[in-house]
């Protein structure tokens, strides 16, 4: 599957051959972080200072190699894919191979990165348990109650959210049993032959 | 078992074979644990033809009274004697005091079932229900091509009226640990009440 490429973009990523491969190198470095951390203007501006051109050139330069590294970190394309159609901006062999490699090494990062996107449910994260047995309370005295009590800590667009739950032993055993049941079911051949089959 | 004034003096009348006889007696009795332990008890409880000629005062105060008394004695679990000895302070006599204690002996497990399940605790767990799903693609991701599950545990609250839920999503290793988790828990559980 090749990337589709729309013209504007092929203009912002022209200004790459006209600069060295090292500062190509630098600007991929710059749009990984930009990726990781959000983009910060001010770097534009330096670097438009440095290479005596516009800021605004800059930008869609480094705006440029984001969007390809996306696309293709997004559709997951081959090597193949990603050389030919990189081809055809018509770039040295040289920035060529520079492209790739900086597509083959962040890919993974990317594609963690996006799928963060995604709608999001709370996530588990970790939990914590104790075993409680309540022994007596304002209405009634001398009891042996035993319970489970559970701190659920959960994770939402990078919020930590915890829960503090409690339940009884024949329910502890009742969800212990449900939660196996539903890791089994991922041995089963009817999710094994789904998992062959869907690629 | 400490009484107060007010059961005091409607325990003064149930005691009096003049004001109740035997089965009037039985009947209120009756009436009073009916009124702690039936959900869909009303006032109707105490509408019997052979309560009809007391007057309605002594009967709501002697029924007050006997459901005061009733659930001091669960709260704190009078055994047979306990309650033997503060009828008798009543000045319940012997057949009556028999009655009681077999009326309260009858009721006793839900009384006690009654009274543990009155107070404040954490949201309880009641349930869980789980969805595994094989994830595809997003808008931001393709080629995703793998497993997750939606874990959703059911939770009362203490008023019983709010049922709220907390879904979750995993993949495999997060349910593995979430499991491993719970199992370690149970086993602690079994392994404390073989102490």
């Amino acid at each position: 599957m090749l990337l589709d490429l729309s013209e504007e973009h092929k203009e912002h990523l022209a200004f790459l051959p006209q600069v060295d491969s090292a500062v190509v190198a630098e600007f991929g470095r710059i749009a990984v972080e930009f990726l990781r951390r959000g983009s910060n203007p001010k770097i534009y501006e330096g670097a438009a200072r440095k290479l005596s051109v516009s800021s605004d050139t800059v930008q869609h330069g480094v705006e440029g190699l984001i969007y390809l590294l996306t696309e293709s970190s997004k559709l997951m394309i081959s090597e193949l894919d990603f050389q030919d159609s990189v081809f055809v901006l018509g770039f040295s062999e040289e920035l060529n191979k520079l492209l790739l490699q900086l597509y083959l090494d962040n890919r993974k990062e990317i594609r963690t990165i996006l799928s963060e996107l995604a709608p999001d449910l709370p996530s588990y994260h970790s939990l914590e348990w104790r075993l409680d047995v309540q022994l007596a309370s304002r209405s009634l005295r001398q009891q042996i109650k035993p319970s489970v009590t559970i701190k659920l800590h959960l994770n939402q667009n990078g919020d930590h959210n915890t829960q503090v739950l409690q339940t009884d032993p024949a329910t502890l055993l009742h969800l212990v049993q449900q939660l196996e049941q539903a890791l089994e079911e991922m041995k089963t051949n009817h999710c094994r032959r789904v998992v062959r089959n869907i690629k | 078992m400490e009484l107060s004034e007010y059961v005091q003096k409607g325990f003064q009348m149930l005691a009096d074979p003049g004001s109740f006889d035997s089965n009037a007696f039985t009947l209120l009795l009756r009436a009073a644990f009916q009124s702690l332990l039936d959900a869909q008890a009303d006032e109707a409880v105490l509408d019997h033809p052979d309560l009809k000629h007391i007057d309605p005062v002594v009967l709501k105060h002697c029924h007050a009274a006997a459901a005061t008394y009733i659930l001091e004695a669960g709260k704190q679990r009078a055994d047979k004697s306990t309650l033997s000895t503060s009828l008798e302070d009543c000045k319940f006599d012997r057949e009556r005091i028999e009655l009681f204690c077999t009326e309260y002996q009858n009721n006793k497990n839900s009384l006690e079932i009654l009274l543990g399940s009155i107070g404040r605790s954490l949201p309880h767990i009641t349930d869980v229900s789980w969805r595994l799903e094989y994830q595809i693609k997003t808008n931001q991701l393709h080629k995703m091509y793998r497993p997750a599950y939606l874990v959703t545990l059911n939770v009362e609250n203490t008023d019983s009226r709010s049922h709220p839920e907390i879904s979750f999503s995993c993949n495999m290793e997060q349910l593995q640990d979430l499991v491993g988790k719970l199992k370690d828990a149970s086993k602690s559980l079994e392994r404390a009440t073989q102490l």
